[in-house]
């Protein structure tokens, strides 16, 4: 017993940035983590769809699922931490013993809450799968600014690459411009975007993408209002040009008028 | 019977049900803990837009197991109803003695079954605003 005791891998803290994932949805795993400070999200993925299934704070526990259910399964769900968080890291090892020393009657309980918690969860995300569903009514852009009215504005689907402004040259973030105007264009991203760069009322992006008649076209726009729609796991912003280069005004004057 | 024998020793007294009758309602204050021996249980819970059935059980599923976790139900509240679904037989299971195994285990063990019965109540419950909402 006592050897068995000096085995087991000592509890180890690790830090994660806000953004960062910390268990995979599928990948093989079998430590448990407990949150010393910070905040975690629990989501199950399907496709491109991140269905929150809990938020976790701290004090609490995760990844005990796995471990509950003998190491046998991959991981349920994946985590992400959505602010700078320590989390303690507990290798099953310390608990396996114990385990297997329980009551069988509790035993037996637990099995129970674990496939009633694993059907609860695949429950949510179909529900949340079929509200999306019913949601995908025509996506409404955001009104990029009253005072640009007057121009033309056309509606599209088009994808963008773009980034906070400052950021590194290499950084690409995915979006869709939903509509655009000679004033502003409107942008849907998605949320978990959000979880590592700031997306608020005021901030600046560098926006670059090749408009429906071939054109390339690159701006600088400023957020004027976001619409965080949780159910979809998007976020549509309304823009407002701060930058437009000679030429790329030119192109979008074209386009527009085209 | 293929009720789990280990099981079958906590078991203090056998009950029977006519169809559609109420073994635990909801809202309602209860400790007792059960296992069905024979026949079919609905699990619904009461939401602004009437009964829903989250859950049916069968031979040898528990009900009630949440009165065994104080931290996550206040009051030993009932956190949903359990109906007859036909004729059933449930036991009543030794709840002092669960209770006693249940105080047995380490700390650190308690507290992951804790988070995990927390986690079904939460999961439940959004499963049933999202059926309804």
């Amino acid at each position: 017993m006592m050897n068995e005791k000096v085995k087991i891998p000592p509890i180890v803290r690790l830090k994660y940035k806000k953004g960062e994932l910390i268990i995979k949805q599928g990948d093989y795993g079998i430590s448990i983590y407990k949150i010393i400070h910070g905040k975690v999200r629990i989501f199950s993925e399907s496709g491109d769809t991140e269905v929150s299934l809990a938020t976790l704070g701290r004090g609490e526990i995760f990844g005990e699922m796995t471990f509950l259910n003998r190491g046998t399964e991959a991981r349920t769900a994946s985590v992400r931490a959505v602010q700078d968080s320590e989390l303690e890291i507990w290798h099953p090892g310390r608990l396996s013993n114990e385990y297997t020393q329980m009551p069988h009657a509790i035993q037996y309980i637990i099995r129970q809450v674990l496939e009633r918690l694993i059907r609860m969860n695949k429950l949510v995300a179909q529900l949340t799968a079929k509200k999306l569903e019913k949601a995908k009514k025509p996506a409404t852009p955001v009104e990029a600014g009253a005072s640009q009215r007057r121009y033309y504005r056309k509606k599209m689907d088009t994808e963008c690459i773009y980034r906070p402004v400052g950021s590194s040259p290499k950084l690409a973030l995915h979006g869709k411009v939903k509509d655009l105007s000679m004033g502003g264009l409107g942008m849907e991203v998605r949320t978990k975007n959000a979880l590592n760069f700031s997306h608020e009322k005021g901030d600046k992006f560098h926006i670059n993408m090749v408009l429906p008649n071939g054109k390339k076209f690159a701006v600088t726009s400023k957020v004027l209002s976001t619409n965080n729609n949780s159910l979809l796991g998007t976020l549509l912003m309304g823009m407002e040009f701060s930058d437009v280069k000679e030429g790329d005004g030119r192109t979008l004057g074209f386009f527009l008028r085209g | 019977m293929a009720i789990d024998q280990l099981l079958y020793v906590y078991v203090l007294s056998e009950e029977d049900y006519p169809a559609n009758a109420v073994i635990v309602r909801e809202g309602s204050k209860g400790e007792w803990i059960y296992i069905v021996l024979e026949g079919k249980v609905k699990i619904k819970k009461n939401t602004p837009k009437g009964m829903v059935t989250i859950g049916a059980f069968k031979e040898g599923d528990i009900i009630g197991e949440m009165a065994l976790f104080e931290a996550v139900v206040a009051d030993r509240t009932r956190t949903a109803s359990a109906i007859a679904d036909g004729p059933v037989k449930v036991g009543v299971l030794d709840t002092n003695r669960l209770l006693k195994d249940f105080e047995s285990i380490s700390p650190q063990l308690k507290g992951l079954i804790k988070s995990l019965v927390v986690r079904l109540k939460e999961t439940t419950d959004r499963a049933v605003q999202l059926a309804t909402g």
